[in-house]
């Protein structure tokens, strides 16, 4: 028995995908979601197999709710419209329906995903997220602290150090983990406000205080909160662009 | 041309002493000519039209065929008239240095008026092509704007039917109504520029039926009204604001959600205020789908201003005021 999870905010997209499955007795709905918290949760809880995921949805949405999973599930995105969005799908050889969700549709994603699972052979979504698939960026980093979910506005961070396979988001109330790679987020953030000062810090232009000549070719830059990071010569040049000095 | 004939016939005749008969052969001769080499000229220039330098431009042309005239009228009038007329001969001679200082002003002026000519009939016809691509662009990018709003809308709408259609065929037939109602309105709105706001308001009424169904009781919207009938709004602006304020209001909710609206004429502007609550740690996503952006381009393309529409929050309630100019109000308040 595959267990399903459904994760839509619309109660009746939920029970279009429910009555899509009645037909399949090896799949059982273990959970309906309205959103990215519940549906975290919910992932964490049970552990199904394969998720139907909307992206568009109130707090968090599906790309930053399959980003805090440190082992997400097979995926099919529902989503009405998002261009952008099935254009990553594609590349990543990820299943996708549109909505209005036609039978025939799904059935033939049901009969793809079930032909993987059998074969144990699934694309995992973790290589879609590695690039941005938002459109625009984004103005805040999705974290978990613990079992809790905290949404960082990008207004609040110091800045992010690089550090193995993780990020270390600092903020004022504190400094974060997540897995993540600060070329990940460096894409995800407007370029204007966070600039990759060197190949382990990413710093919010509005943080820096001052930059003073370090060792040979390479700066030290003060910022607001009291932190002290090292400036590249290219994280430099960087600067200067930005800047306009 | 005529007048030019007149006078050389005078000139000759009267003040020279020639006789009738070689005045008349003379200027005859020379004004075929000349306006041969005046034609060659505007000819020429029509072919060849040059942006740099439009009265060097002229003189050269007219020096080179006036050189070409001057050849081309001595030895028509030797070979008319000199042949057997030595002391016309030699007089022809003197007088070739005058003619054609006469011949290369002449021309330098035909060719200077018709190379200025055609120089401002294709700066005419430049002008005429870049107002006609300015607009179609305007019109293409206006028409884009308003096409961006159906899809997401639309999609999940035909999505709830499709769950309804099983689950409750009634509610689905309904919202059909519903749904085809709207698209109605829509495509007959296309074209219009400006609408009364009562009748956006029965737009945004169907559109408002149509979220009601996909999220149940949940959502309240409330009118407060202040305007006269007159007043007057672009379509397809406040169906944005609205689906923003609804998305904004639901998100991150489980409970009934209130949404005003505050429609009122002031002054010259016609201002809506819509206020939904919000929660300001959870915001809901940005930069999907069409959203305010579009919003303020449209007001931009149609006005020419970027303050009509503005958002604002505190920790409960996210307002976006929206202000349409009134130009038939601003008229009545002029006179």
């Amino acid at each position: 028995m595959y267990k399903v999870i459904l994760i839509d905010d619309e109660p009746l997209a939920r029970q279009l995908l429910r009555s899509l499955l009645e037909p399949y007795q090896q799949v059982e709905v273990v959970a309906e979601c309205g959103d990215g918290f519940e549906g975290f949760k919910a992932i964490q809880e049970l552990n199904p197999d394969l998720i139907f995921l909307d992206i568009q949805m109130p707090r968090l949405n599906g790309f930053e709710m399959l980003e805090l999973l440190d082992n997400p599930p097979s995926v099919i995105f529902t989503t009405a419209f998002d261009e952008y969005a099935l254009k990553a799908f594609e590349s990543h050889a990820i299943d996708y329906l549109l909505k209005p969700i036609i039978k025939s549709r799904f059935d033939k994603a049901m009969q793809k995903w079930l032909q993987q699972a059998e074969a144990k052979e699934q694309p995992h979504v973790s290589a879609l997220l590695e690039n941005n698939v938002y459109e625009g960026y984004q103005h805040r980093i999705v974290v978990k602290d613990n079992s809790m979910i905290r949404i960082i506005p990008a207004q609040d961070i110091f800045y992010i150090e690089a550090n193995d396979d993780y990020i270390k988001i600092f903020t004022k109330d504190g400094s974060y983990l997540k897995k993540s790679t600060l070329s990940h987020v460096e894409q995800t953030l407007d370029p204007q406000q966070f600039v990759r000062v060197h190949r382990s810090y990413l710093v919010p232009v509005t943080q820096l205080k001052s930059i003073e000549p370090y060792e040979k070719e390479s700066h030290i830059a003060l910022l607001h909160c009291g932190a002290k990071v090292t400036v590249s010569k290219s994280g430099m040049a960087k600067l200067k662009t930005l800047l306009g000095w | 041309m005529l007048i030019v004939l007149a006078k050389h016939v005078f000139v000759l005749y009267s003040v020279l002493h020639f006789d009738w008969n070689l005045a008349l052969k003379d200027g005859i001769c020379s004004c075929v000519i000349l306006s041969l080499s005046s034609w060659g000229i505007i000819l020429l220039i029509r072919a060849y039209p040059t942006s740099a330098a439009i009265t060097v431009y002229g003189l050269v042309v007219a020096l080179v065929i006036s050189g070409i005239t001057v050849g081309a009228e001595f030895e028509s009038l030797k070979w008319l008239i000199g042949i057997d007329n030595e002391a016309y001969k030699s007089w022809l001679k003197e007088t070739l240095v005058v003619r054609f200082l006469f011949i290369w002003i002449f021309n330098s002026w035909v060719a200077t008026i018709s190379a200025l000519r055609k120089n401002i009939s294709t700066l005419d016809s430049r002008f005429q092509q870049q107002t006609d691509a300015s607009i179609l662009l305007k019109e293409a990018e206006l028409f884009k704007l308003r096409q961006q709003l159906q899809p997401h809308f639309l999609y999940n709408s035909l999505n709830s039917i499709n769950a309804l259609i099983n689950i409750a065929p009634e509610k689905a037939q309904e919202m059909i109504g519903k749904l085809s109602d709207f698209l109605r309105s829509s495509v007959k709105r296309e074209s219009e520029e400006t609408l009364p706001i009562a009748e956006e308001l029965v737009y945004i009424q169907s559109y408002l039926a149509i979220e009601s169904v996909r999220f149940g009781d949940r959502l309240q919207v409330h009118f407060e009204k202040e305007y006269t009938d007159d007043a007057v709004i672009p379509p397809f602006l406040l169906q944005p604001i609205l689906e923003n304020a609804i998305k904004f209001g639901l998100y991150g909710r489980t409970g009934a959600v209130v949404i005003t609206m505050y429609i009122v004429l002031d002054g010259p502007l016609l201002t809506i205020t819509v206020t939904n609550p919000y929660d300001p740690d959870t915001q809901p996503p940005r930069g999907t789908g069409f959203g305010l952006e579009g919003v303020k381009r449209r007001l931009y393309l149609l006005y020419a201003r970027t303050d009509l529409l503005e958002t604002s929050n505190d920790n409960e309630n996210f307002t976006t005021t929206l202000k349409i100019p009134q130009h038939h109000v601003q008229g009545n308040t002029d006179r």
